[in-house]
């Protein structure tokens, strides 16, 4: 996912880039045509539609990760500099929902796959219980990671768990 | 004689005000130099060059990110004042306020990461400066604080004397703002771009800023008396709404040097459309409540505010790229637009931005935001229209106010260190996007190894970046500082000579008239000895009146062997002859 999230990002910003500096580099060539403020209106508008689409189709199922009817529910809690799971053993496969909480300052609790990928995350705020909604497609130890600055140790504030495959 | 004009290229030449803006521009050059260096070493040791301790990893970290912030902010208000007193007539006093406020709130912030050892990074999110697990005491994010505070109300004093006479010239703050305009349509009430520019930033930053003032007043009262507890989620809705206007005030700010230098260079002035006025227009609403998309993974927040969060990120982006970026590349297409060094930094500025803002709105999306936020996925987006954006623009400008010393020889120097700015910069977002997409965290003093290659290669971008910023700086300082007031003569030809070059009577009348001229009409005598020498007879006869139509409040009195010298005032002369024979 954040290989095409970049190549994505890198091909707009490459086609806009391009435009723009061809654009400007012709200062000694012919000026603007009529046809310049057409397409200005073109791309005004192309962006706006372009937009309500994209907004509709991906926020028409709401913003937040709703767990299912029977989640496993995993309580994790953060401080300065550590993270407590009170479950270190997750089913493959099966829904997890993770209450987080911090103790001291805030957290983010990031969740990375054994390759160090970054599957999923939510803050961790003093006051609150943050849900975060997963479910591990692939076994293996997983590392939690903190992704909200927290003072000196914030790179230390790792623990682990493990996603086991159902016992046949 | 005839060949020569003169003129006093002093600091009160071509600006009132452009003296206290050099002097801005410069200790804000200086500062981005030693912020990139801050950087620098901060990569260097993510990618294990350096043994870097996380503790002095995370005072930088907090130094870079405050220091960033406030050279940009300082540079953005150094050419819209610039620029803004060209349209209206604003105080010096002030601006001098505000930069006296913002240099003592400078000395509190590095007091208090250099000598407290404050590290709760720029954005101080509450609690975190209350609980450093012993990094630092109390009294040293105090000191942060109060620092943030001295600057905000500098601003608020800055923004105070704008908003007044851009009211009282334009019609009221709407009047400035274009939507009069917007509403009847009547080109002769458009104002410049720069007033509809002040005006939006003016609204926004105020009301981000005062936002920023009521947090970092809870947050001071926390730190002092712990048991006054303050709602985390609220602080931080209040402390993301600042940062976000206050960061992106500083490109709205900076991008009126492209408005109104831009058509210096092409001829053609850069016109308020419509379309520009509700660009604008779009900007203050957008700007304000965009500021949800740093809070898309605190779930306990409102949908509704998410789903803003989102659809804004995108929203911001469609004045920026299809109005901004669109309209610059129009404008210069074919326009014969000569290139220096400052155009092509203003131009750049312009095309980082558009650029910069693409990797941003697609952080802005929910989906994506679970596998970007936090990590160097949004450094990268913000160096992007930062470092590409408006510090080339405040650099661009800098190099616009040393244009006529350096016209002569638009220098292969200048050519690379813009080549160098250029190639370092994109290489050095590039590897931030790359970790981006490689999971890699923001705000982590200490890499893993399969994370270092990435920090390697942008230290060495990053060490070209410095290397041509250092070139911008020196030139600069070299332009302004080393011949600080030195007085420059533009010959008819269009060459301009320094004043060593003129003969004895020439720089005989450039201090006479140059000396009547600083008098400022006050009521001085003027007294002199043979002021005739040297002076070519046209001259001679011509003197006084000059004297007199620079300070007509002087009384002159000369010892002369030359009659003509008085012209057209023959009656006032007194023949010391004659006294001397009436004596006797």
């Amino acid at each position: 996912m954040q290989t095409t999230i970049l190549i994505v990002s890198l091909i707009l910003m490459a086609v806009v880039g391009v435009a723009y500096a061809r654009a400007v580099y012709a200062t000694d060539g012919p000026p603007a045509g009529p046809g310049a403020n057409k397409a200005r209106s073109a791309l005004l508008w192309g962006m706006i539609v372009f937009g309500v689409i994209l907004s509709v189709g991906t926020l028409r199922e709401g913003v937040y990760d709703v767990a299912g009817p029977a989640p496993m529910v995993v309580n994790v809690s953060g401080g300065q500099w550590w993270w407590e799971v009170d479950t270190y053993e997750i089913p493959l496969g099966q829904e997890v929902e993770f209450r987080v909480t911090t103790e001291d300052v805030s957290h983010g609790m990031g969740i990375y796959t054994p390759g160090m990928t970054l599957v999923a995350q939510v803050q961790a705020m003093p006051g609150y219980t943050n849900k975060l909604v997963h479910t591990f497609d692939a076994p293996g130890t997983y590392q939690i990671l903190c992704m909200e600055f927290c003072g000196i140790a914030h790179h230390d504030m790792v623990n682990e768990f493990n996603v086991l495959e159902a016992a046949e | 004689m005839t060949d020569a004009t003169y003129e006093i290229e002093s600091i009160a030449s071509e600006n009132p005000h452009a003296g206290w803006i050099k002097l801005t521009m410069g200790l804000g050059g200086v500062v981005f130099l030693l912020m990139m260096i801050f950087g620098l070493i901060m990569r260097a040791g993510q990618g294990g060059i350096i043994d870097l301790d996380p503790v002095i990893f995370y005072q930088l970290l907090t130094a870079h990110g405050a220091g960033m912030v406030g050279s940009a902010a300082l540079s953005g208000a150094a050419i819209l004042w610039y620029f803004v007193a060209r349209h209206v007539t604003l105080s010096i006093k002030i601006y001098i306020i505000f930069l006296g406020l913002f240099l003592a709130g400078v000395v509190f912030i590095l007091g208090s990461i250099f000598i407290g050892g404050y590290g709760g990074a720029w954005t101080f999110l509450f609690p975190l400066p209350a609980i450093s697990g012993g990094a630092w005491e109390a009294g040293a994010a105090v000191a942060f604080c109060v620092g943030y505070l001295l600057i905000g109300v500098g601003f608020l004093l800055y923004y105070l004397e704008m908003a007044y006479n851009i009211s009282k010239s334009f019609g009221g703050l709407f009047g400035g703002l274009g939507w009069k305009f917007i509403v009847n349509g009547d080109s002769k009430t458009a104002p410049p771009p720069t007033i509809i520019a002040a005006s939006s930033v003016i609204v926004f930053n105020s009301i981000g800023i005062v936002f920023g003032a009521i947090v970092l007043g809870a947050s001071i009262i926390n730190l002092l008396i712990p048991s006054f507890a303050v709602n985390a989620l609220l602080a931080k809705n209040a402390i993301y709404f600042f940062g976000h206007v206050f960061i992106n005030a500083t490109i709205y700010m900076a991008v009126t040097a492209v408005y109104e230098l831009i058509p210096e260079y092409t001829g053609k002035p850069w016109k308020t459309t419509r379309l520009f006025a509700i660009a604008w227009a779009a900007v203050v609403v957008f700007v304000q409540i965009v500021y949800f998309h740093h809070l898309l993974q605190d779930v306990n927040m409102p949908a509704w505010a998410l789903a803003t969060g989102q659809i804004i990120s995108y929203a911001s982006g469609v004045p920026l790229i299809a109005v901004t970026v669109f309209s610059t590349a129009l404008y210069i297409k074919g326009s014969g637009m000569k290139w220096d060094l400052a155009t092509k930094l203003l131009v750049l500025g312009v095309g980082g931005w558009g650029i910069g803002v693409i990797p941003a709105m697609i952080d802005g999306m929910v989906s994506v935001n679970k596998l970007m936020h936090n990590t160097q996925w949004v450094p990268g987006h913000f160096h992007t229209y930062l470092l590409l954006g408006e510090v080339a623009m405040a650099f661009g400008f800098a190099a616009w106010l040393g244009r006529d010393k350096s016209s002569q020889d638009q220098s292969g120097l200048d050519r690379f260190a813009f080549q160098a700015y250029l190639a370092g910069g994109f290489g050095f977002v590039l590897m931030f996007f790359w970790s981006g997409a490689s999971s890699i965290p923001r705000r982590w003093a200490v890499h893993y190894d399969e994370w270092q290659l990435q920090s390697q290669i942008a230290t060495v971008f990053a060490a070209v970046v410095i290397l041509a910023t250092t070139l911008f700086v020196l030139r600069y300082v070299e332009i302004h500082f080393d011949e600080r007031n030195t007085p420059m003569v533009h010959l008819e030809t269009d060459e301009i000579v320094g004043i060593e070059v003129l003969s004895s009577g020439e720089k005989q009348l450039f201090i006479i008239l140059g000396e009547a001229l600083l008098q400022e009409e006050r009521p001085v005598v003027f007294i002199s000895d043979e002021p005739e020498l040297s002076l070519h007879v046209s001259w001679q006869a011509a003197l006084f009146e000059h004297i007199r139509s620079l300070n007509g409040s002087c009384q002159i009195i000369s010892a002369t062997h030359s009659p003509d010298i008085v012209g057209s005032f023959q009656d006032r002369v007194i023949k010391i002859e004659q006294c001397i024979r009436d004596v006797h």
